[in-house]
């Protein structure tokens, strides 16, 4: 006899026939047909079913929903049955996907990242915080979230297997990538961050900290990177604010010193004046006029004109290296800050990006000069500094030749980067940046975010091709490698697909760009509230922001042309030049598609060398489980970044950067090449050098050089390690005596008893003199 | 720092940084590498200098 039944998730419960009934009669309404009375009888058969066979094990509620559906079909109720399988379907989809979250966050809860790949997928938050957790939990659900009631399903279904990724998914309908922040603007008359007003900053130190917080607030208002687009000439401003202050104080000195009474303010007023006469001020470079002109005015304040004449030559011959000094301190507090501040609720330090090298001004060359030494001397224990991200960007005439005003910041770039790994280079004689490029309007320098994001035409507005308060708004990737093998050879199959779903993609992108449209100035209290964004200071706080981010990209990226061109042709395009031909047909017949969307829709669709951190191993996950190991394309745990030649690929710099160069020109949503030099660069920067020309003369627009820099947090060894630290001789993980570090001259101070287990301040310092 | 005072060593446990590029950003170690990516920087070659 039927009396019990286990529920789905092992309960035993009370069988009650009127469920059964029930849903029979839901299908019946929804298939249209009227015969209720056969709901009694298929449920009597279900019944009879059961107490029919012997009863030795209680049946599962799938199983009797198997034979409802045998019954309904049995009775001649095709279209009854059929609804009630869609139904049954459409259920365990969301208990499957319920399930699902709820291992996520299993894993959140329990896991440590070091064994969760969901908390490491995104290397720069630590998901073993409380604040990195709760991010996770949020962005988890919101993705399930989005998935199942935002994307269409064609959307949603490509997303999920695999055919596409829409990145930053968890901020889908909440906000768009990125920008490159014009400081200039922002800080002209001082800004507000939603908790209170800051007034114009007044020297280089409340730039340098300014800065930081323009960079922190925006990152909240945005799910990509930031980045300030014109370091050099923002900060510049700055310096000259610091020169003009302790030039008139070294006056003021002087006077004192000599038994003159004159004071600051007394000089400030002079100087206004003065530079209301003749539009100069105190400068690195005096000006001659302003100079001649305040000695007259001098002479009348004090009693004796040698008085005169000497503080202000003192001041002349001074202040340049005390505003110096200032600089430097000013861009060491810039980089110590921007590895120590937080973002999202104390959960990730903010991605930072600085562009700089062609301002020539003396207080521009300045800026640039400190913030490469700073980064050079590195954190409090001598650790390379995580950000900002520096991005140097490499012109001939302004730095690229010995003679040019910049070379000598071009050859500190170099010797930086050789130890530092930062900053990368950026080159505006590409033709597809130089194309933008016009000398009386710095705003249409290059500009790079230092994920490797690039905004410069604009389709939307041909009159504002600038790099200035522009960014990317979403992008979504195409799995490349998957269309290659699901065409087993067949080229033009390949083809059709990779047309379908860049259609897709463009399809999604608008949709989401539908969404962004209708957000207001006040989602967005400071990127639009303050004006970051192009043309938002025009708008009010409850407009909508969908005119000014039109200016903005909507792009398509790809990973994995080598799996891809392996997968069509049997070699990649560092094998065979064949392969290269095609692949740049294939990213040429993206980009093509791409600009006749723009030219379409009048919007910036634009083609994405996909950076793709969690992607690079999500994709061949799935492709592995589905077509196996395949030589060359499945076989390892990620596909291949973007255009990249692959990583384990034997190959000369020269080659990689000039077979790259050319996706550089076709993928002007953004991309970076990668070399990887061996040893220590830093006693080797004609080597590093040489492959900077190289990137240049190439065409390439973006690049970096990656080269091993180690440190051991014992004894504070900053270069490269191999398996033995060459300082304390220790390996990973392994302890070294405390005598021995203390023969090295270290830890000098402790003994047993003060060596605590963690954050000794006497130990820490006792570890500075390390810095050699 | 961690010391062990039984053996008077200093560091057990306490592994090497290794400054790594991904995506353009710098990680300041492997640990925080998700799996594919850890796998890449594995398999990551040297290249031959211009000019070399």
């Amino acid at each position: 006899m039927l009396t019990s039944i286990i529920k789905r998730d092992g309960r035993v419960v009370i069988y009650d026939r009127n469920k059964i009934k029930m849903a029979i009669l839901k299908a019946m309404e929804a298939s249209g047909s009227t015969d209720f009375d056969k709901a009694d009888q298929v449920t009597e058969a279900v019944e009879s079913h059961f107490n029919n066979q012997n009863m030795k094990n209680t049946p599962t509620v799938e199983e009797i929903q198997d034979q409802v559906e045998h019954e309904l079909m049995a009775s001649g109720l095709d279209n009854v049955a059929k609804r009630y399988i869609l139904y049954r379907a459409s259920r365990n989809t969301i208990r499957e996907r319920k399930s699902k979250l709820v291992k996520v966050f299993d894993e959140i809860t329990f896991s440590d990242a070091l064994d969760s790949d969901v908390k490491r997928e995104n290397a720069n938050i630590d998901g073993d915080t409380p604040m990195g957790a709760m991010l996770k939990y949020g962005s988890e659900s919101a993705k399930d979230y989005f998935l199942k009631f935002l994307l269409s399903p064609d959307q949603a279904e490509a997303h999920r297997e695999g055919y596409i990724h829409i990145h930053d998914f968890d901020f889908y309908a909440l906000t768009m990538t990125c920008c490159q922040i014009d400081l200039i603007k922002l800080f002209k008359g001082g800004f507000s961050t939603g908790h209170g007003f800051l007034r114009e900053p007044n020297d280089i130190q409340s730039y340098s900290a300014l800065a930081c917080i323009a960079i922190q607030s925006n990152q909240n208002d945005q799910h990509g990177g930031q980045s300030i687009v014109n370091f050099d000439y923002a900060l510049a401003d700055g310096v000259r604010k610091t020169y003009k202050k302790l030039y008139l104080k070294n006056i003021a000195k002087v006077c004192d010193v000599l038994g003159e009474k004159v004071s600051y303010d007394q000089l400030k007023e002079i100087s206004a004046a003065i530079t209301e006469k003749c539009g100069a001020m105190p400068k690195i470079t005096p000006d001659e006029t302003y100079v001649a002109l305040e000695l007259e005015e001098l002479k009348k304040l004090v009693k004796d004109p040698a008085v005169a004449e000497k503080a202000q030559q003192f001041a002349l011959t001074r202040t340049e290296e005390e505003t110096d000094k200032a600089t430097y301190q000013a861009m060491e507090a810039f980089i110590h800050n921007l590895n120590t501040m937080h973002s999202r609720a104390g959960a990730q330090t903010p991605f930072s990006s600085i562009n700089y090298g062609m301002d020539t001004s003396d207080e521009g060359r300045m800026v640039m000069k400190n913030v490469m030494l700073a980064t050079d001397a590195g954190l409090g224990h001598g650790e390379t500094p995580i950000f900002p991200i520096q991005i140097f960007r490499v012109k001939e005439g302004i730095n690229y030749n010995p003679g040019e005003r910049n070379y000598d910041l071009f050859q500190l770039a170099i010797k930086v980067s050789a130890k530092r790994l930062f900053p990368n280079f950026s080159f505006q004689d590409a033709p597809y940046n130089l194309k933008y490029y016009n000398p009386d309007d710095v705003r249409t320098e290059i500009g790079y975010m230092g994920c490797r994001t690039r905004v410069v035409a604009n389709t939307y507005d041909p009159n504002n091709e600038i790099t200035y308060g522009r960014g990317n708004l979403s992008f979504t990737s195409i799995n490349l490698p998957r269309l290659a093998i699901e065409a087993k050879g067949d080229e033009d199959l390949f083809y059709r697909n990779l047309k379908k779903y860049i259609d897709l993609c463009v399809k999604q992108l608008m949709d989401r760009f539908a969404i962004q449209k209708k957000k207001r100035v006040r989602n967005f209290p400071f990127l639009m509230g303050q004006g970051v964004w192009i043309d938002s200071d025009k708008l009010d706080i409850d407009d909508e922001v969908g005119e000014v981010i039109k200016h903005g990209t909507l792009s398509v990226g790809f990973i994995g042309l080598a799996e891809t061109l392996t997968a069509l042709y049997g070699k990649h395009h560092g094998e065979s030049e064949e392969a290269q031909k095609k692949g740049l047909e294939i990213i040429g017949f993206m980009r093509r598609i791409l600009d006749e969307y723009s030219e379409r829709y009048k919007l910036n669709f634009s083609l994405l060398a996909t950076p793709a951190e969690g992607l690079s191993g999500r994709f061949v996950r799935i492709d592995k489980k589905r077509f196996g190991e395949i030589k060359g394309v499945t076989d390892k745990e990620y596909y291949t970044n973007s255009f990249h030649i692959p990583v384990a690929y034997e190959i000369s710099a020269y080659d990689k950067i000039n077979l790259e160069a050319p996706y550089h020109a076709l993928t002007n949503a953004g991309h970076i090449t990668y070399v990887e030099l061996d040893g220590d660069v830093s006693q080797n920067l004609e080597a590093f050098e040489a492959v900077v020309r190289c990137m240049k003369e190439a065409g390439i627009g973006y690049g970096a050089i990656n080269h091993p820099v180690d440190r051991d947090p014992v004894c504070g060894y900053n270069g490269i390690i191999g398996d033995v630290c060459p300082r304390c001789g220790r390996r990973d993980c392994e302890g070294v005596p405390l005598e021995k570090l203390q023969r090295l001259g270290l830890y000098k101070h402790l003994n047993a008893a003060t060596l605590g287990q963690c954050g000794n301040q006497l130990e820490e310092a006792d570890r500075i003199p390390n810095r050699i | 720092m961690t010391y062990n005072p039984e053996t008077k060593m200093v560091g057990e446990g306490v592994k090497f940084e290794r400054i790594r590029r991904i995506t353009g950003y710098l990680v300041g170690t492997v640990d925080r590498f998700n799996d594919g990516k850890r796998a890449e920087e594995r398999d990551r070659v040297k290249h031959t200098p211009v000019g070399q």
